[in-house]
């Protein structure tokens, strides 16, 4: 009986390395681990600045943009989640008379977002986002002080509409997405107070202030439309685009709206992207 | 429905708050616009009210009604760019001035009404044609190793090594008359740069204030303001600061450090002042306007807006000038051969 238990064991211990390859050739698609989307966009931004620290007067112009977004499925909550990396920057030019005034912003957000799925074609995603966006509005005129230095950092509440709608023989996607920040925190140098002295002498106490909708109201539409580029196949599409972002704040009686309302054009990809250890190799029909 | 209203007004609030737009209050482009724009702009942003009030009686709100009815009335912008100058001169502050295609409106009063105690024609006799130049700095040696030095500009870029070299050119010299006569200013950090190498320690020399906000009296409180010596050659023998009515901003900051140093004597007449940082902003039609913003103060808080007193009260005399004869440097000069004729007395 014990020389039976015995063999029974060994073979046991022999088939194993069989059995977990068999596990392994249930089937033989290989599923993608995530689906990344990865856009890029050059557009063209209408500008209507107002920063009283400068000027009281809009100052209205043109500009340049660049945006890039990766949008995936977050590997946190077994791939429930979606991810999405926004990155944006914008420089450009206005004018109030005889004034000029150049603007240079670079922003970057992270977003994490909870997918409902509606309909078959409509999805809405809700979720938090972290911004962080830095830069400047230079007014070359002005003698000691010619620019407001902008830096801040800011959650927001995000929110996402996808619709997928089939035209002839392929499907366009349509996406909304607004980010309202809601509480942050900003560099905010005081009513009549100069950068020499917050940079050249040191007095900087007081000039990073909390913000929140009411100092604070700001908001970003996105519009985007991604049109494949051959029917059948979503792998690469036309991306046209619509930016609408509204910078808003009154702080230390300063106030300062930076408005940009961006036309632009891209192409995004669709990469399925399969995990590094877990290659076509390792897999076998036996 | 109770739900359905408590929903709504949850959801009115923060629209109502993210549409409300943030912006300014915006004078129209007309004579009266602009005018209404800057004297607004001056009242919420002009940090001398109260000092221009105590020296020579000024109401900013009787300068409205003063210019108001020519506003309403004005028609060409010629017109318009001499009436706001005008009113902006009745602040009596060389750091004010409106910018226009038309030229930039100058308050001078501060120093074309006083006497001018300054002629190159004179002082090129005393710093002659052979003097060395360093980025605007001019200098030579006087008979009896005293160093001559003229800094007409703090708008230039000289650096250490700069400041080094002229000490190093003047290191058999006993002192230093350092003449900053009409010295119209420049950059702040230049006049620091320059007061660095007569220090040997860091030293606290005044404070600096900016408003915090519209009314006259908002200000912050104020900050101490330090200056470290310089890394570079260091001067800490005598030396003599002659000055004048036309040594004003930074000039006037240069002297208020200068001021507080035991080795150093200020001699010549009143310095002009223009104690006032000045910041720029614009009118509705585009025309760049320049303000004093922030204020500095001497240790005992006082302001230095409308000039520093010199420690000795000199003006060039009608018969000097007319003998091409420099009464301010020959008095320095006496200064200095007394200051040392007394320690060699000491010294036995």
């Amino acid at each position: 009986m014990r020389i039976l238990r015995l063999i029974t064991t060994a073979l046991a211990l022999l088939a194993m390395p069989a059995m977990s390859r068999a596990q392994y050739v249930v089937t033989d698609t290989i599923m993608p681990q995530r689906i990344v989307v990865k856009g890029s966009q050059i557009g063209v931004t209408l500008l209507n600045n107002l920063d009283t620290y400068l000027s009281n007067y809009n100052h209205k112009g043109i500009g340049l943009n660049y945006s890039h977004e990766t949008f995936r499925d977050a590997r946190t909550g077994n791939y429930r989640w979606k991810y999405q990396r926004l990155f944006n920057a914008t420089a450009g030019y206005a004018t109030q008379g005889r004034n000029m005034q150049f603007t240079g912003l670079i922003s970057q957000s992270w977003s994490g977002y909870h997918p409902f799925k509606i309909t078959k074609g409509l999805t809405l995603l809700a979720g938090a986002q972290i911004q962080l966006e830095g830069g400047a509005l230079y007014n070359p005129s002005n003698g000691n002080n010619p620019a407001a230095a902008k830096l801040r950092t800011a959650l927001a509440a995000t929110g996402m509409a996808i619709y997928h709608f089939p035209v002839r023989r392929s499907e366009w996607i349509a996406r909304y997405q607004l980010d309202i920040p809601l509480m942050g925190a900003t560099f905010a140098p005081e009513f009549g107070q100069s950068y020499y002295e917050i940079f050249g002498l040191g007095h900087a106490k007081g000039v990073v202030a909390f913000t929140h909708p009411g100092n604070n109201p700001s908001w970003r539409h996105m519009l985007s439309l991604d049109i494949p580029l051959k029917a059948r196949q979503r792998s690469t599409t036309l991306r046209l685009s619509y930016i609408a972002d509204l910078y808003q704040s009154r702080i230390n009686d300063i106030n300062c709206h930076i408005y940009r309302n961006t036309f632009a054009i891209g192409f995004a990809r669709t990469i399925l992207k399969v995990k590094k250890n877990n290659r076509l190799n390792d897999y076998s029909p036996y | 429905m109770t739900t359905m209203k408590r929903l709504l007004t949850y959801l009115t609030i923060p629209l109502a708050l993210l549409t409300s737009c943030i912006g300014e209050e915006e004078f129209d482009n007309s004579c009266n616009g602009n005018f209404e724009a800057l004297w607004q702009l001056i009242d919420e942003h002009y940090c001398f009210f109260a000092q221009a009030e105590e020296e020579f009686g000024l109401d900013w709100n009787a300068v409205h009604d003063k210019y108001k009815p020519i506003a309403d009335t004005c028609r060409d912008e010629l017109i318009l760019f001499d009436m706001l100058g005008n009113m902006l001169g009745e602040l009596r502050d060389g750091h004010v001035n409106l910018s226009s295609m038309f030229g930039t409106s100058y308050y001078w009063d501060w120093q074309l009404k006083e006497p001018m105690n300054f002629s190159d024609s004179i002082q090129r006799g005393y710093l002659g044609t052979d003097f060395k130049m360093t980025n605007g700095i001019k200098y030579n040696i006087l008979p009896d190793s005293i160093g001559y030095v003229y800094v007409g500009s703090f708008s230039g870029g000289f650096n250490t090594n700069n400041l080094s070299l002229m000490l190093y050119n003047m290191r058999e010299c006993k002192a230093i008359i350092l003449d900053i006569r009409n010295n119209g200013g420049g950059k702040i950090t230049a006049a620091e740069k320059l007061a660095s190498i007569f220090i040997k320690e860091q030293i606290h020399y005044g404070y600096m204030q900016h408003k915090t906000g519209k009314g006259h009296n908002d200000f912050s409180a104020p900050e101490p303001l330090y200056l470290e010596p310089s890394e570079g050659a260091r001067w800490l023998r005598s030396v003599v600061v002659l000055t004048n009515r036309g040594v004003y901003s930074a000039a006037n900051h240069f002297v208020l450090i200068m001021r507080q140093l035991p080795h150093v004597a200020i001699i010549g007449d009143k310095t002009g002042g223009g104690s006032g940082m000045p910041l720029n902003s614009t009118l509705p039609n585009g025309w760049n306007v320049r303000l004093s913003a922030c204020p500095t103060l001497d240790l005992d808080y006082r302001h230095t807006e409308f000039g520093i007193e010199p420690h000795i009260k000199v003006d060039i005399t009608s018969e000097d000038w007319n003998n091409g004869r420099d009464t301010i440097i020959e008095r320095a000069k006496a200064l200095i051969f007394d200051y040392y004729s007394k320690k060699e007395e000491q010294e036995g």
